[in-house]
């Protein structure tokens, strides 16, 4: 145990010498959260032109309509409407200065009280789908507050609904707790490849390979400390988020260190097979790094996944991240204990277990082979 | 002139030293468009609905056909479940229909589910409502003409796709030269360039001039995967070759300075890495910049990405989306500036040192 304690204390010494790749898993999912941060946490309003040439009052209650239908999400109006004339309009929209020109007729007025089916004309940018599709069902919004506003008879079906919590919660914290799980992955992955490093560098692997006792002497200690310091870069994410968003797990906490410590392990025990190879040590640790990007990407790191599941494609599903990623969530956005939590447990122990017992086996083979 | 040819030879011949991080550092990008184009937002929505208990429920669920783009999919996928009184939500919502005939709501009832996935929802929902509340109407609904700019909606992958290729020359060519560098100082090779009476911009032109290629390779890749998952392709090949050399060529510089600095593989790597995805992030990856914030647009426009997109648009869309030339005169001056700081860097740490 004493040995064990030795050499731990000596590889700690390791991140003296290397700060800045030791706080590998703060800096990349610090840049990433900022950059969403400005990206989906500002006004998500669409700019649009509002061209009311209507000699009636109806045109502007229109007009009016667009400053006062708030999107839940973040809570601002889902357009930003910019009144001009036609011609500046089109201008802006051609220019892509606006993402689209709604005209609202002269006669718009006249039309609706003569029961002569009122046009509008409503140009749009249709440049993804998504945004197209955006500004379709929008628009229902708008119209359906009109109809309200100006007395119309009452819809065949009126419309409601009801939410679980007394505050909604909005897309940055679901993204900000996927990047703190990147972060406890990232942290794990750089400080095993930084633990690993000193011995590329000075072909220490030799004399691990012509060592007389167990590797597990050299193994368990970089695994523990690389653990740890992942768990460390997440909660350190996880007291900014609080800071910023107001969302903390409180008691929860220790099951958030469980279920990312468990995913972290997962991505030790695949770094750790290039880590102490010198020929592929940092081609492995760009793949591996990248890898664990791009399953925040496709694992749910920008949105909810239990609600979608069949939408996660299969490769998803055979990384660990994709089934904690909504659990930790439940613990940490709504402070409630996740309702698969025993199967999502099994599942990561498998996936942790599975992963250093190859990493571990495959590493020992390879250094006792060639040193 | 003979010695750049040399040096760029040399430079191109190290390729077969590092081949691994070639291959991972030109076609990662293109895998992780490959992966996250199937898992991109698509205009379908499944909603659960509880089984209709009256006609108007009925011609609700029948609405939900009418919500669609005009030259493209349906939005809504209503599937109808029985659900119990405070059963779990499945699917993140449920529309539950409350109240007598001549009286009904179609109450939305939300699972814990954050604010985009309700305004996803509820837009459906009020789309479809809509559309029996017009035919009520009759003669006094408003009818909405649509214009879409372009004769059909482009799917998402297309934009996605063509934002990443700023993303996989940059993250090419930082990451290779932040490794090629930082490699130099912990062999120690560095010396050699320190000996040498080469001038600086020999040295590291011919290495700008080879990230710059790896860095454009990379982006082109990625443009024959979406070319081949989406069917698009660019107009022209010489302008993708021109804008994605500039931006490599920044991406390069700034691998090289991380290198030069940091002296260490792994925090030289870690510096690229992170740029790399900051400024894809920030410069139009998901979407125009001028469609986000006033925050993010206007920091999007120090990004060499926002600008790259802002070229390469014209060329995927056959439209054009303003003037040329602030992106053309945005990437060379930038382009012009990390190059000479990168080799003010070089010859502070590498040539005068000692």
């Amino acid at each position: 145990m004493r040995r064990l304690w030795i050499i731990f204390k000596s590889e700690f010494k390791v991140w003296r010498h290397d700060p800045i790749t030791a706080v590998g898993g703060i800096l990349p999912p610090a840049l990433i959260l900022i950059a969403f941060a400005l990206l989906f946490g500002g006004r998500l309003s669409f700019k649009v032109a509002v061209v009311n040439q209507d000699q009636g009052f109806l045109g502007n209650v229109l007009k009016q309509s667009f400053d006062e239908v708030n999107s839940p999400l973040n809570n601002v109006p889902y357009y930003q409407a910019i009144d001009m004339n036609l011609d500046d309009a089109m201008g802006a929209y051609e220019s892509f200065k606006v993402e689209g020109v709604w005209v609202i007729p002269p006669d718009f007025t006249q039309s609706i009280e003569a029961g002569k089916k009122p046009d509008l004309h409503m140009y749009f940018n249709n440049y993804n789908d998504d945004r197209a599709k955006n500004h379709r069902i929008y628009s229902a919004e708008i119209i359906w507050y009109f109809y309200k506003q100006v007395g119309y008879p009452d819809p065949p079906i009126e419309i409601a609904e009801t939410y679980p919590l007394t505050e909604m919660v909005d897309w940055v914290p679901v993204i900000a707790v996927g990047v703190a799980l990147l972060s406890v992955c990232l942290g794990s992955i750089f400080n095993i490849y930084a633990l690993t490093h000193k011995e590329q560098i000075s072909r220490m692997t030799l004399e691990f390979g012509l060592a007389p006792r167990s590797l597990a002497w050299v193994l368990v200690p970089k695994v523990a400390l690389a653990l740890i310091f992942g768990l460390f870069s997440g909660t350190l994410f996880l007291v900014a988020i609080y800071a910023w968003l107001g969302f903390w797990p409180g008691e929860f906490i220790w099951a958030f260190w469980l279920l990312s410590g468990l995913t972290a392990l997962f991505w030790i025990g695949l770094a750790i097979i290039f880590g102490l190879r010198a020929r592929n040590y940092m081609a492995g640790a760009i793949a591996i790094v990248l890898t664990a990007i791009i399953v925040f990407f496709i694992g749910g790191g920008l949105g909810l996944i239990r609600y979608h599941a069949e939408d996660v494609q299969w490769y998803s599903w055979l990384f660990p991240n994709t089934h904690a990623i909504d659990p930790i969530r439940d613990l940490v956005l709504f402070n409630t204990w996740p309702v698969d939590w025993n199967i999502t447990l099994f599942k990561l122990v498998a996936f942790s277990v599975l992963s250093l017992s190859i990493g571990v086996i495959f590493t020992t083979r390879q250094l006792r082979r060639l040193g | 002139m003979r010695r750049f040819v040399l040096l760029l030879k040399n430079e191109f011949v190290l390729f077969r030293t590092t081949i691994p991080v070639h291959i991972i550092g030109i076609f990662q990008p293109a895998l992780m468009f490959s992966l996250m184009a199937l898992v991109l937002v698509t205009p379908v929505f499944d909603m659960q609905v509880s089984t209709p208990g009256a006609a108007i429920d009925n011609e609700l669920v029948s609405a939900m056909q009418d919500v669609r783009s005009p030259i493209g999919p349906v939005y809504i996928n209503p599937i109808l479940v029985d659900v119990s009184p405070g059963e779990e939500i499945q699917g993140g919502q449920l529309i539950e229909f409350v109240g007598n005939e001549g009286e009904r709501t179609a109450v939305q009832r939300f699972g814990l589910i954050d604010s985009n996935m309700v305004k996803n929802f509820r837009n459906r929902l009020t789309s479809a409502a809509l559309v029996l509340w017009n035919e009520s109407l009759e003669s006094k609904a408003i009818s909405i003409k649509q214009v879409p700019w372009l004769p059909e909606d482009i799917p998402y992958s297309v934009y996605f796709g063509m934002a990443m290729m700023p993303l996989a020359a940059i993250l090419a060519s930082a990451l290779i030269g932040a490794f090629l560098t930082a490699q130099e100082f912990e062999f120690n090779t560095i010396i050699e360039y320190r000996l040498s009476p080469t001038p600086v911009y020999i040295i590291l032109g011919s290495r700008l001039l080879r990230l710059s290629v790896t860095g454009m390779l990379s982006g082109m890749v990625l443009m024959v995967v979406v070319g081949i998952t989406t069917g698009i392709w660019p107009s022209s090949l010489i302008w993708i070759v021109a804008i994605l050399s500039v931006v490599a060529l920044i991406g390069g510089s700034i691998g090289i300075l991380a290198g030069l600095i940091l002296k260490k593989v792994l925090p030289a790597f870690l510096i690229g890495l992170a740029l790399s995805f900051f400024t894809w992030i920030m410069g139009s990856a998901f979407g125009l910049a001028a469609g986000f914030s006033g925050p993010y647009e206007a920091v999007s426009r120090i990004m060499p990405n926002t600008y790259a997109v802002e070229l390469l648009f014209p060329l995927y869309y056959r439209v054009e989306i303003g003037s040329k030339f602030p992106a053309i005169l945005f990437l060379s001056i930038s382009s012009l500036f990390v190059v000479l700081i990168t080799m003010l860097t070089f010859q502070k740490t590498v040539l005068n040192k000692g």
